[in-house]
This record gives C-alpha cells, structure tokens and sequence, in this order.
C-alpha cells in the first residue's frame, strides 16, 4: 500500500514538473531532460500495464524501457554541457577532451576485464550492465562538475537542479547496487522502497529547482583579462616561472 | 577490508585533515596579522618595502641568525626562532595565495578562448599542481624545523660527503 502510494506520488510530481516545464518554456532550453522525464512519466504507465495484462513478458518489457532511461539519461549529461558551457568554448574543448579520456580508460578497462569475448560479458546480467553504466555516467558527472568548478562556470537555478537531481539518483542508484551485491538477503524487503523513495526525492529537488525559468547567468569578459589564448599562456607561464625561482630560493636559503 | 571502502576513509581523512590545516592557518594568520580590521589598517600603513625576493633574501637570510647567535642569548635565540618561523611561513602562504591568483586568472580568460591548448593547459595544470607541492612542503618543513632547515640540511648533508670523500681516500691510500 505504501509502496503504491509513493509510486503515485512520485507520478503526480513527474506529472507537475512537466507542466510546469511547458508553461515556463523549460522544454525549449533542456529538450533532451524533458524527454527523459516524459518518458520516465509513460514507462511508469507502460510497466503497470504490462504487469497486470502481460505479465509473460514484464521482465523483457522492463529492461527495454530501463535501457531506453538510460540512454536518455546520457542525454541529460550531454545537455548539462551544452548549456552550461555553450559561452566557454575553452572550458568545452577541455571538457571533450577530459570526456574523451574517461569514455576512453573505461572502453580499454572493459576490454582488458572481458574474458574473451566482449559480447559474452555484455550478455552476462543486464543488472551489472546497467550498473557498469551508471558507473560510467557517475564518471562523466564527476569530470563535468570537476571542470566546472575549476573554470567557475556559473549556473542557473533550473540547471543546477537538473544537474544536483541526476547526480543525487546516479549516486542513489549505484549505492543501491553496491548494497545488492553485498547483502542482497537482508535489502531484499526494503529495496522497493528504497529505490521508489530515492527516486521521490530526486522528484522533490526537479519540483522545486524547475518550478519557475531562471536563465544561466551570462558572463561578460574581463577586459583585464588577455583574450589571445597563447598569449595568455605566456603570461601565466612567466609570472609561474618568477614565483619558481623564488620559491627555489626559499628552499636553497 | 574493502578496497573502496578504505579509499573513501583514506579521501575523508585527507578532507579533515587539509580543513584542519586550512583553519590552524587562519588561526597563526590572525596571530601575525592581527584581526581583519586590523589587518587593513596595517596594509596602509606599511606599504611594500622590499621587491618579493629581496623579502625572501631577509626572511631566509642567514646573517640574522648568525648575529643572533653572536649574542650567546638563549632567550634571544628563542624568540628569533619562533617570530622567524612565523614570518617565513606567512611568506610562503603569501606566495601560495599569489600562485592560485595567477591560475585563477588563467583559468577565467582561458576558459573563453576559442583556441584553447588542452596539451598546453595540461601541462601549465601539472606547474600549478607542481608549486602548490613545493609551496606545502616548505610549508611543512618551515613548521617542523625551521625556516633554515633546508640549508642546515645542505650544509648537513654536504658535510657528510666530504667526510665520506676523506675516508674513502684515506681507505685507499692505507689499504
């Protein structure tokens, strides 16, 4: 009863976010989140329809659409890129590049941990495909958020919350998988729950953040600050080399 | 124990521990300083009098000790001891903070640039990275022996290899 009651809550909300989204013209500046949360909304609906009509075929119907939310879900990474950093091209080709690298080191990780054949560990168990996915996507978040706390890129409100909610479900999600393989017996009565209640909250925090449009704040160029590129690195390579020798001298005194 | 669940108490202990010595920074900071409305009147009133290696020159020059020491004071050479340590360690924070200041702007006009060099970035991120260390471990070796620890260390170590030098050819010599 309980777990039902969640779940419709947690419908209700999906359900408000959305209409809130289309009266403030959110659709227009994230497509691809709207996308996955109006499909998160129908994959509820399709899920109750097929358990209660097809029960046959719930276990195929459910890893489909699970697969579908989470290439969805690697959409929703891509857009907090490109909105957050469509006025920083610089930290853009950084951030590409950084993507590039961990995109890369899990691709050669997965090759060298497959025992022959990668299709044979793809086949494997979809719940440990989709946790090497959420792993990854956990990866990629944490190279975005890194890369924009080092370059300072300014957030607005409805990106922020998009970015804090998926963070905090991924989190959630590979929590709850970390906890399945340890104790799947003793989490077992609980892990409906948790996994609704979880998504409940991540819910909360999209209701809230994206209730109303706030624009990510424009940042304007410092005029003090060198606009050339590798002139800007001479710059900072020089004053890098004054404070070296310096400290070279503390350390020889 | 699990692996990852060290890591994450390794990376916890790595936190607390750069907090508490951010906050013992601010502390000694203050102890220096003064109080930041103190702090400011001080800033008017004492202009830069010495270019930052000059400043570095005083700090870590030897010929104060060396006058100190000429003073046979052990109250004297107490005192010199700790206000130079704590000087010296103001100097390098000072320096530390300059370091981040550079990168920081660095960081705001490259982030705009449309012809960003991510080999070049990554290699100015490692010199970042790079002083950041030295400025730590000056930090920690001022703390722990001194600001003349370093030299003290050369003299030390320059000592010893003469002396081993001399018996390696006195071994020679007498077989």
């Amino acid at each position: 009863m309980l777990l039902m009651i969640i779940w419709g809550v947690g419908t209700v909300l999906e359900i408000l976010v959305l209409i809130r989204g289309s009266k403030q013209k959110l659709f227009h500046q994230f497509p691809l989140f709207y996308l996955y949360l109006l499909f998160v909304a129908m994959d509820d609906v399709i899920r109750v329809i097929s358990a209660r009509w097809l029960p046959n075929h719930y276990f195929q119907i459910y890893w489909v659409t699970q697969f579908i939310c989470l290439a969805l879900g690697c959409g929703i990474i891509f857009e907090i890129y490109r909105v957050a950093l469509r006025s920083f091209p610089g930290a853009a080709r950084m951030a590409r590049y950084l993507l590039l690298f961990v995109f890369g080191a899990i691709f050669v990780k997965t090759l060298a941990n497959s025992s022959s054949d990668l299709f044979v560990w793809l086949a494997k168990t979809s719940l440990l495909l989709e946790r090497s996915l959420r792993i990854t996507q956990a990866l990629a978040i944490l190279t975005l958020v890194a890369l924009f706390a080092w370059y300072a890129i300014p957030f607005g409100k409805n990106l922020k919350g998009i970015l804090f909610g998926y963070s905090l479900f991924i989190a959630m999600r590979i929590g709850q998988f970390v906890l399945w393989s340890y104790s799947w017996e003793q989490i077992k009565p609980y892990w409906a729950y948790a996994e609704t209640g979880s998504y409940l909250l991540v819910l909360g925090i999209w209701t809230v953040t994206l209730w109303s449009a706030q624009a990510v704040p424009q940042t304007q160029r410092d005029a003090t600050l060198e606009s050339d590129y590798e002139l800007l690195l001479h710059a900072t390579r020089a004053q890098f080399r004054r404070t070296l020798a310096r400290l070279g001298w503390a350390a020889r005194a | 124990m699990n692996p990852s669940l060290a890591l994450a108490a390794a990376a916890a202990f790595f936190v607390a521990l750069l907090l508490l010595s951010n906050r013992q920074e601010q502390v000694e900071e203050v102890e220096v300083l003064g109080s930041p409305g103190q702090q400011t009147h001080n800033r008017f009133r004492s202009l830069p009098a010495f270019s930052p290696v000059e400043l570095a020159n005083r700090i870590f020059s030897k010929d104060d000790r060396e006058f100190i020491a000429r003073t046979r004071s052990p109250r004297l050479q107490q005192l010199y001891k700790q206000e130079r340590r704590k000087v010296a360690l103001q100097w390098v924070r000072c320096t530390s903070r300059e370091v981040s200041r550079i990168m920081r702007n660095h960081r705001l006009g490259s982030r705009q640039s449309t012809n960003l060099n991510v080999a070049a970035e990554s290699k100015l991120f490692c010199q970042y990275v790079e002083l950041r260390l030295l400025c730590g471990m000056l930090l920690l070796l001022i703390r722990l022996f001194g600001p003349h620890a370093l030299m003290d260390m050369a003299a030390h170590a320059g000592e010893l290899y003469q002396r081993l030098g001399r018996r390696m050819t006195d071994d020679v010599v007498t077989p």
